[in-house]
């Protein structure tokens, strides 16, 4: 029998680099980054420090590679250390991104990122918390739960790479997919409206929507950065374009050509209305950047939870005397 | 005197039939008598019918089944719905509602006479003395205190108790009403003296609760930070308890939008290095499927209870059964165990669920715990727990020297490994669904596969060695054993006893850890049987099944199984006893 104990693959670290990483100030509690879009005095850590060696399966040329990159660059920029960073997936191409950044990440299964997400954060509301996914993921067999992430308003900042096909399972019809659209599994054209992403997340109240496109790489890693420094749930749509199943129209070269800048045309991101006026115009226009952003955001699930804990905290009696609420007199 | 009775009342919803059932509890237990209530409802939100099942004794109590000492009917007809849980003998005592208009001698009862029959103008006394008919429960207390006993104070203190909240007109209402009850029994005497003997222990402060409560509060002893749920009748307790509890202890509970987001959050709970749990039942159970194996291939401890009831699907939501345990043992796809727990009854749901805690923290896995209807609603008299003897176990943390070169799923000789958790530095790994080598990188080896596989089920060995998770009782070398699990174990607890009374050997084997299955622990069990029972709540006999899978089964032990809802009783398993003990002689003569 050969020794259980030996391991039969060469152990590298996974973060080479992490012991040599500055680290959060020691003797100070870690603080939800603030609310504000200014940047830290001091550039703590560069996009680099959030790369794993880890190489991505991605096709060559496919649209994720630039949001990988975004991520990382806001996520310098915000300056958390990786370990203090949950970065949360479910299934699909996209999913798999969490395994090329050096924070904490957890691929999960299929549709299910955010009941996850949310239990990370609500277990430490500490932890910076990224999800991140597809549109099959996000608005197909995850649909479900966008709406009540959305309600209760859990701090994290969702990403969903939209490229209107499923490309892991080689090309099939997407939630995204346009109606008409030729798939293997739409031989003769989908029969179905896409779902509007952006629609969908305004419609169920979330305070913080915007969309971007690795076409315009630092646009997106700024959008993203803004997502993640605002304080309650944030959703970013990103046109990213599948090369080996997408149509030509969608390719970033093709998107480049059609990207409007919100700001461009002076959209004013905390009108509700206007927001929702643009996304309707998704299928037709793409437009980059912020289209909603609350100006006044309720609070967070998190907040109202350290509300609720700090104010029933006398009511405890120790866990081992719990048992004592059975006895018939007490 | 009696050192046991057993009580079945039933009534329309609304006439108080199970507050009645909870204040008599209440008494006998500040009296110092053990007892066991079940209720039983129609599947209707409100109105429809309801009963109550009490068995009030002098020693610890088994099972609340049994002959019915006394039945009452406030209607027949709802009486009669209860017909297969509440089956009257020729020793019960039948009290009735005389405005239902049915003689004494007419009683719409099938091929039996009960030993005595009372009309008792129930509604006329509760609105003559309470001004209300909604005090008809409190008269039927009396009328049980004046025939059988239970001190008067106590049973006064009980209805205190459970109506404080209605005021001081209320309360002195239901003492009237409670008062012309036990005239009315002390009037008209029974014949014969049933009436409960002075209970053997003293009055020491027993507790008094069900199954889904103890299983909340285990769960914050436990250290639990972390609930998420969605509503799902019989285990929605759990959930309501640990809401009011958990917040206190710096701890989070989420209502989720469905049983998938439930035990996701609980994943992701876990992941951030918190002890959580989520409580549901057999729908619920087969959302979370997907979750259960992602948390085993993750090695994510999580505590699930399931609280088990007729299926499938919606099946009988309100009645007990024990047909999960298939679901339990083999839910969600590939290859992975999960270890299985049952408690056996209220007090034994506190060191189980501590247990599930511990087994989770241990062998970072999901644990499940099978519970059943019974045992989470039934009200039970619990001996004193002394929680600090009780021994809690955390996940195995990585140690500074660890964290510099960290592998998270590390070949340990083991297979357990050193688990980190988001805000650790150095312990940063990706956790996935997919297959990974010792750092948490994908892989398709499958080598690789079959190594992580072989860890995954090596970390279970100890478990084939704990002996102190099953329960042994009677004759170690009898050729008569009786296998049985849950609320059920009770029952064939109370067969074994009464057999061994009557000079029978025979033993009984009650496992508390069903899955992974023990099998030295059978296989020692069965060496000198030649004839059982598995007595269990199921159609197919899931446990007898299961067993078989991993076990010689001697052939002539074969399962006593009967779908839900169809009470197993002592006295039927002790028959079958019998019917063993004569053919095992038959033969040897």
């Amino acid at each position: 029998m050969t020794n259980l104990a030996a391991p039969i693959i060469p152990i590298t670290p996974i973060i080479p680099t992490t012991p040599s990483l500055p680290s959060a100030p020691t003797g100070q509690p870690l603080m939800t980054p603030p609310a504000t879009l200014e940047p830290l005095p001091v550039a703590a850590f560069q996009a680099g420090n959030f790369k794993s060696d880890l190489k991505p399966i991605w096709c060559p040329g496919c649209g994720d590679f630039g949001v990988v990159t975004a991520i990382t660059r806001a996520l310098a920029a915000v300056g958390r250390p990786p370990h203090e960073i949950a970065f949360i997936s479910g299934i699909g191409c996209s999913s798999r991104i969490p395994g090329y950044t050096t924070a904490y990440g957890f691929n999960t299964v299929h549709g299910r990122s955010l009941p996850i997400a949310q239990g990370i954060k609500l277990a430490n509301p500490e932890l910076l918390v990224l999800v991140a996914g597809g549109d099959g993921d996000g608005f197909s067999i995850g649909g479900g739960h966008v709406a009540h992430v959305i309600r209760r308003n859990i701090d994290l900042t969702y990403i969903v790479m939209d490229n209107q096909i499923y490309g892991l399972t080689k090309g099939q019809l997407s939630p995204t997919s346009p109606r008409g659209r030729k798939t293997v599994t739409s031989t003769f054209g989908s029969l179905e409206d896409p779902v509007n992403p952006l629609l969908y997340v305004l419609g169920y109240g979330a305070s913080f929507v915007a969309q971007g496109s690795p076409a315009d790489m630092p646009g997106l890693g700024r959008i993203i950065e803004q997502a993640i420094r605002f304080p309650g749930f944030a959703f970013v749509n990103v046109q990213s374009p599948c090369v080996t199943y997408g149509e030509a129209e969608q390719q970033l070269k093709a998107q480049k050509a059609r990207i409007v800048s919100l700001e461009s045309i002076g959209h004013d991101p905390a009108d509700w209305a206007s927001a929702a006026e643009r996304a309707r115009e998704q299928a037709t226009k793409f437009y980059t950047g912020i289209f909603y952003r609350n100006p006044n955001p309720p609070p967070t699930y998190g907040q109202a939870v350290s509300q609720r804990q700090q104010s029933l905290q006398n009511q405890a009696v120790p866990r081992h005397d719990i048992l004592n609420c059975f006895v018939p007199n007490h | 005197m009696s050192e046991n009775l057993i009580i079945g009342i039933a009534g329309a919803g609304g006439d108080g039939v199970v507050s009645a059932g909870e204040s008599l509890l209440t008494a006998a237990a500040l009296e110092g008598y053990h007892g066991i209530m079940t209720k039983s409802f129609g599947s209707q939100i409100r109105g429809g019918e309801a009963s109550c099942r009490l068995r009030l004794a002098t020693r610890p109590v088994l099972t609340p089944n049994g002959p019915l000492d006394v039945a009452v009917a406030l209607n027949w007809e709802d009486f009669k719905r209860f017909g297969w849980e509440l089956p009257v003998e020729p020793a019960t005592i039948m009290i009735y509602e005389s405005n239902t208009g049915v003689a004494p001698d007419k009683l719409p009862l099938e091929g039996v006479t009960p030993a005595a029959v009372f009309s008792v103008p129930i509604t006329e006394m509760a609105v003559k003395h309470a001004g209300t008919d909604k005090a008809k429960n409190i008269v039927v207390i009396g009328l049980l205190a004046g025939w059988f006993g239970i001190g008067c104070e106590s049973m006064l203190e009980g209805i205190r108790k459970k109506f404080a909240k209605k005021g001081a007109e209320v309360a002195e209402g239901n003492a009237r009403a409670f008062q012309a009850g036990l005239e009315f029994a002390q009037a008209h005497p029974l014949a014969m003296d049933r009436k409960l003997a002075v209970p053997q222990t003293g009055r020491e402060a027993k507790l008094l609760t069900d199954g889904n409560d103890m299983c909340a509060a285990a769960a914050i002893f436990a250290g639990c930070s972390f609930f998420a749920g969605y509503p799902i009748t019989p285990s929605t307790e759990i959930m309501q308890f640990l809401d009011r509890e958990i917040w206190k202890y710096g701890g989070t509970l989420l209502q989720a939008e469905d049983e998938i987001a439930s035990i996701g959050a609980v994943v992701g709970a876990s992941f951030a290095g918190k002890k959580a749990m989520t409580a549901t039942s057999g729908p619920g159970m087969s959302l979370m499927t997907e979750m259960f194996g992602l948390a085993s291939i993750a090695e994510l401890p999580l505590v699930c209870v399931d609280v088990q009831r007729g299926g499938p699907s919606t099946g009988m939501p309100t009645k007990a059964e024990q047909s999960d345990l298939f679901q339990a043992a083999f839910s969600a796809h590939g290859d992975a165990l999960r270890p299985v727990l049952a408690p056996t009854s209220v007090g034994d749901m506190f060191g189980v669920t501590v247990e599930a805690f511990n087994l989770a923290e241990y062998y970072q896995t999901p644990v499940i715990v099978l519970s059943d209807q019974e045992i989470s609603q039934r009200k039970e008299t619990v001996e004193p727990i002394r929680t600090t003897t009780f021994k809690l176990v955390e996940r195995r943390r990585p140690t500074e020297a660890e964290l510099t070169d960290y592998a998270r799923f590390k070949l340990t000789e083991s297979g357990i490994s050193p688990i980190s958790h988001p805000g650790m530095p150095g312990g940063n790994y990706l956790a996935a669904g997919i297959e990974h080598n010792e750092l948490g990188r994908p892989t398709a080896s499958g080598e690789l596969h079959t190594r992580m596989n072989e860890k995954r089920f090596r970390k279970f060995a100890p478990l084939q060695s704990r002996r102190d998770l099953f329960e042994m009782e009677g004759d170690a070398d009898a050729l008569i054993g009786l296998v049985s699990w849950g609320s059920v174990a009770g029952v064939a607890r109370e067969a074994l006893r009464l057999a061994r009374a009557e000079g029978l050997r025979a033993k009984l084997l009650v496992p508390k850890l069903l899955y992974p299955v023990a099998e030295p622990v059978y296989q020692d069990f069965f060496a000198s049987v030649k004839r059982g029972l598995f007595v269990e709540q199921s159609y197919q006999g899931q446990l007898y099944r299961l067993v078989r899978m991993f076990v010689e089964v001697p052939a002539l032990v074969q399962p006593l199984a009967k779908s839900g809802s169809n009470p197993i009783r002592p006295a039927e398993v002790l028959e079958r006893l019998r019917e063993m003990a004569a053919a095992l002689q038959h033969n040897h003569a």
